[in-house]
């Protein structure tokens, strides 16, 4: 499916996050991140458990602000932008995948896919028709009424992709997308990724600790103790 | 929506959840019965006042306090636009059937011409008109205060008691004021009479109707020795003209004139009784909502426990929608909707029970019970009224939920 989106250039400065700030139990996740990241970017993050990749992929993604620091979208600071201006951002521009996937249990596959279509008020027939088309992409064509209960953790994660194009975004974070799954499921699920990636011209951001998967990726960054220790571009 | 608002989610429900449907639903079950009975009879006893055929009622304190009946009501009559003037004494007596049975029966002595114009529209079928008494104004043995004339010793029975004891027509039973036959005095059935739909119970149901002069020699509320007579009733009601009766003022000007003629009796219109009963009405009815509200608000409480525990168990849940873009107010508002279906599903079966228990009361229950139940209103209004109260704080209870699902960290939620 060739549907090209608006990618974001997406740049950090001096990002830093701290998390308890002034208690004993105090964090400092990240610290002073500078990063540019253009748009349309296959970028993997690799580094030991702990050493802020997931901060990293919150801040990008607008999960999470900054303590100090910036982080830009095309230029403009949306670290400080509200909760609900945060939320519309995410909504439109940015697709997630979690190592655990996340599906909703109660609904079925398209469901769940349709979900983040509903919040943008998409009308039924629409939804329905781009979560078919989406589910059948990622190859799921025919499951569309399982419950994630019913199928298996490489379907879980397909839907939960389908989940995160479902609004078109620009923006594509995984953390850790094949952490739950076995090595063929890693291949096809990472052959998925990258062929969506490039079918829209999306940024992929792919958080990683196995070093074969983050290979991947045209640019790969290292992390250690909450900093950019490597940024290496491949071929 | 969080996860059961939806057709297919009920599926998930849990013990919890129809645990707290149940509480709502016991919560609403309350007041719809008692609002609904006790609405019911009072609508039934203000109908038999407003179709009352009498509009002023004369009355004394203490039991059968009026002295001087016939005069008194004489004179009544004698004031312009009064109609009718019946003195009415109840008394609870004792009846033996031919075949020997005895049974407390609630006498009423009548003067019979009087009575009849007295009576409503629904009561004036159930009597025989005119009423086979023998001496319908009761002055022949009344005899002007010296109850020295022929009694008639003709007595009307209600239909329950003639069911009940098998006296009939042409037969003669023995009325007598204490349980003791020797002292009583045999009477004539000369009729029979139907017994509204009342709550008063078989007391009530059980009745005879006799001149009042007979009663109150029977019963010793009659004649005093030698000085002048007793003539006790307990009322004496009061008809008057048709312009008079439906028009406030007029009727108050007649009713300050019977006052007038006895200063130390109660005279109160029907229009002040009906006015009365409904002001009760509506405080027991605010009492009956006062008093369920309490059960109200556990129902509500445990609604609310349900909702925070159920935003507890779906932090995960909370978190993806929150990170996918979800915006907080599409969260809330599904927890509120989650909340009113749960409400609602508790009001609509509290109002399947609460009819169930009425018509379950109108049916088994036994005797005044019974006949409050059957005269139940469902007022469609007040119904309403207890729904949507339980909509709105159903609202409340889940708007806290809503608050501690808007304080679920995303980043804490998705670890």
């Amino acid at each position: 499916m060739n549907e090209d989106v608006h990618a974001p250039a997406i740049e950090l400065a001096g990002a830093t996050r701290t998390y308890g700030s002034g208690t004993p139990e105090e964090v400092l996740a990240l610290r002073d991140v500078d990063l540019g990241i253009p748009a349309g970017e296959f970028l993997s993050v690799e580094g030991p458990s702990g050493c802020g990749k997931t901060t990293l992929l919150n801040l990008i993604g607008l999960l999470d602000a900054p303590t100090s620091g910036e982080v830009r979208w095309d230029g403009r600071a949306v670290g400080t932008l509200t909760d609900r201006e945060r939320s519309r951002r995410r909504l439109r521009g940015v697709g997630f995948i979690f190592q655990r996937f996340y599906l909703l249990p109660t609904l079925t596959a398209r469901e769940n896919v349709e979900l983040p279509m509903r919040a943008l008020r998409i009308p039924r027939a629409e939804r329905v028709r781009r979560a078919s088309e989406l589910l059948g992409e990622v190859g799921l064509g025919g499951r569309e009424r399982a419950f994630p209960h019913q199928i298996s953790g490489g379907e879980e994660q397909r839907v939960a992709i389908a989940r995160a194009l479902a609004n078109r975004p620009g923006v594509l974070l995984a953390d850790e997308p094949t952490g739950e799954l076995d090595s063929g499921n890693t291949r096809a699920i990472l052959d998925l990724l990258v062929r969506v990636r490039g079918d829209r011209n999306a940024t992929l951001i792919l958080v990683t600790h196995n070093p074969e998967v983050a290979r991947r990726a045209r640019r790969h960054l290292t992390m250690r103790d909450g900093r950019v220790v490597g940024d290496v571009s491949g071929a | 929506m969080i996860g059961f608002g939806r057709g297919r989610s009920l599926r998930h429900l849990r013990l919890q959840v129809v645990l707290a449907i149940a509480a709502v639903g016991a919560a609403v079950a309350l007041p719809v019965v008692l609002v609904s009975v006790g609405g019911g009879v009072s609508a039934h006893e203000l109908a038999n006042l407003e179709n009352a055929g009498y509009q002023i009622v004369v009355s004394a304190g203490g039991l059968h306090g009026i002295e001087g009946a016939h005069a008194l009501s004489e004179k009544i009559r004698s004031i312009g636009s009064v109609t009718v003037a019946s003195p009415v004494l109840s008394v609870a007596i004792d009846a033996y059937s031919p075949s020997g049975s005895v049974s407390p029966v609630l006498a009423e002595g009548v003067i019979p011409g009087e009575f009849t114009p007295t009576l409503g529209p629904t009561e004036s079928g159930l009597f025989p008109s005119p009423l086979p008494l023998g001496d319908p104004s009761d002055a022949r043995h009344y005899a002007n205060g010296s109850y020295a004339g022929p009694a008639t010793y003709d007595v009307l029975i209600s239909t329950p008691y003639e069911a009940a004891s098998g006296a009939r027509v042409g037969d003669q039973i023995v009325l007598s004021p204490t349980a003791n036959r020797s002292l009583g005095t045999e009477y004539n059935v000369t009729g029979t009479f139907g017994v509204p739909p009342t709550i008063l119970g078989p007391i009530g149901a059980f009745a005879v109707l006799v001149p009042l002069s007979d009663l109150q020699v029977l019963t010793g509320y009659g004649p005093l020795p030698q000085s002048s007579v007793f003539d006790a009733a307990d009322t004496v009601q009061v008809a008057v003209t048709g312009s008079v009766a439906t028009d406030p003022s007029a009727l108050s000007a007649v009713q300050g004139q019977v006052q007038a003629l006895v200063p130390f009796y109660s005279v109160s219109s029907l229009t002040q009784e009906a006015e009365q009963l409904q002001s009760a009405t509506s405080v027991l009815t605010g009492f009956y909502l006062a008093l369920s509200s309490v059960g109200l608000t556990v129902g509500l409480l445990f609604l609310a426990l349900v909702l925070l525990r159920r935003v507890e168990t779906d932090r995960r849940s909370i978190g993806v929608r929150r990170a996918l873009g979800i915006p907080g107010a599409s969260i809330v508002a599904g927890l509120l909707r989650d909340g009113l279906v749960l409400a609602l599903l508790g009001a609509a079966a509290g109002l399947l029970g609460g009819y169930v228990i009425v018509e379950g009361l109108a049916r088994w229950a036994t005797s005044t019970v019974q006949e409050a139940a059957q005269l139940a209103i469902f007022d469609p209004v007040i119904l309403g009224e207890i729904v949507a109260g339980v909509a709105g704080l159903s609202l409340l209870a889940s708007a806290v939920a809503a608050r501690a699902a808007l304080h679920v960290e995303i980043t804490e939620a998705l670890r």
